[in-house]
């Protein structure tokens, strides 16, 4: 039991394990830090920031999913300050983000939305404006909806195609910026595998399967409730 | 556009950057068949070449102008009235923004700062430097580029 790491978290003390990163930890405490771009058991991202948390003595913010725990570290998960970066980050996404929550195919099971709501964003501070890329169909088995890409790269990560490359990968700069395959071209069928391994961890509407006539829809139909 | 492959042989993905350098120089651009070509002999995906190309803004994989106006558009230049020179490169030459003009001379572009700011406002045309612009100098310096 020497391999033992003390530290507190929101004044909790706290012990992990070397290598184990601050988010592991506090999620083993039962304290729960919002995610977007990461997945567990695969290797942290840390595109997204939501994570970030106070770490006394460390200048800025840091991400809890790529930053390890150790010896004697103070940290703050909900602080004034942490919450009000999660906040402006959410409200960057959602300012380019297209409003079609509504006729949205994975509103119910969106990430995204799910954050939002968590985090008490209201009306959008932010005017910008919106993505727009034509969706992609041509592969049967996927919809790339672009416009509604938060840019985390999970698929990025997740596609399981044969070799040792992703399928995906990111393109252009700035605003600009879009997760894209080959040449900027539509994903067709011959390169995927069609393992829906993108599609099931893709946190927006941006990936979803085709919906086929007299099929159920992934998830039930929106339902606001006043 | 037959014949564009590869430039050197080269089997090291750290290379790519230079690669990428290479076609741009000779070409001006850097043309689709040279990103798919460099993809396949370091083997590595098409949209990583690509990825790189469309990321750096002194890459472009679209052909462009004889000569490139850079007006730069950080702080220091903007707070000298860069607006001013970015309007009367545009009014010059007809064009917009991202533009190239219908004769090929010129492609209008901006860039982050290019190290300048003592004389700015600044823009680059190609690899030259111009320094302390006002709209007035804008036709004469553009007219010494064919
Ligand atoms: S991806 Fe999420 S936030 Fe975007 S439109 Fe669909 S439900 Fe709404
Ligand atoms: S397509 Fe989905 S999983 Fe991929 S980067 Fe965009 S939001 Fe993330
Ligand atoms: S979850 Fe840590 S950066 Fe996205
Ligand atoms: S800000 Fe224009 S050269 Fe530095």
């Amino acid at each position: 039991m020497e391999n033992k790491i003390n530290l507190t978290i929101n004044g909790k003390e706290v012990t992990g394990r070397p290598g184990m990163t601050i988010l592991e930890v506090a999620r083993d405490n039962g304290i729960d830090i919002p995610t977007l771009c990461y997945i567990q058991d695969l290797p942290p991202i840390g595109a997204c920031r939501l994570c970030v948390v106070e770490v006394e003595g460390s200048r800025t913010l840091v991400g809890s999913c790529h930053t390890p725990v150790a010896e004697g570290m103070a940290i703050q998960t909900h602080s004034p300050k942490v919450i009000a970066t999660r906040k402006v980050l959410v409200e960057l996404m959602l300012a380019s983000h297209p409003d079609a929550c509504l006729i949205c195919d994975k509103a119910n099971i969106c990430e995204l939305r799910r954050i939002a709501a968590d985090l008490e964003i209201g009306l959008p501070r932010f005017r910008t404006r919106k993505h727009y890329f034509p969706v992609e169909d041509e592969n049967t088995d996927m919809v790339r909806d672009m416009s509604k890409c938060v840019q985390c790269r999970r698929c990025v990560i997740a596609c399981k195609s044969k070799g040792d490359e992703p399928l995906f990968g990111m393109a252009y700069r700035g605003f600009d910026s879009k997760v894209i395959h080959g040449y900027d071209q539509p994903l067709g069928s011959e390169a995927c595998e069609d393992c829906d391994a993108c599609i099931d961890i893709c946190p927006s509407g941006a990936l979803r399967k085709p919906r086929r006539a007299g099929e159920e829809r992934a998830a039930k139909a929106l339902i606001i409730k006043g | 556009m037959a014949g564009k492959g590869v430039i050197t042989p080269q089997k090291d993905r750290s290379d790519l950057i230079v690669r990428l350098q290479e076609a741009q120089q000779r070409y001006g651009y850097v043309p689709e068949e040279v990103i798919r070509a460099l993809a396949d002999s370091l083997n590595i995906p098409v949209h990583e070449v690509y990825g790189v190309a469309s990321f750096y803004s002194f890459l472009s994989t679209r052909p462009l102008g004889r000569n490139v106006i850079r007006v730069c558009k950080s702080l220091p230049c903007y707070l000298k009235s860069a607006e001013m020179i970015m309007e009367a490169v545009q009014k010059e030459l007809g064009i917009g923004l991202g533009e190239t003009t219908p004769d090929g001379r010129f492609t209008f572009q901006l860039t982050n700062c290019i190290g300048l700011c003592d004389h700015a406002p600044a823009m680059l045309i190609n690899q030259d430097t111009h320094v302390d612009l006002t709209p007035e100098k804008i036709k004469q310096i553009l007219k010494s580029y064919q």
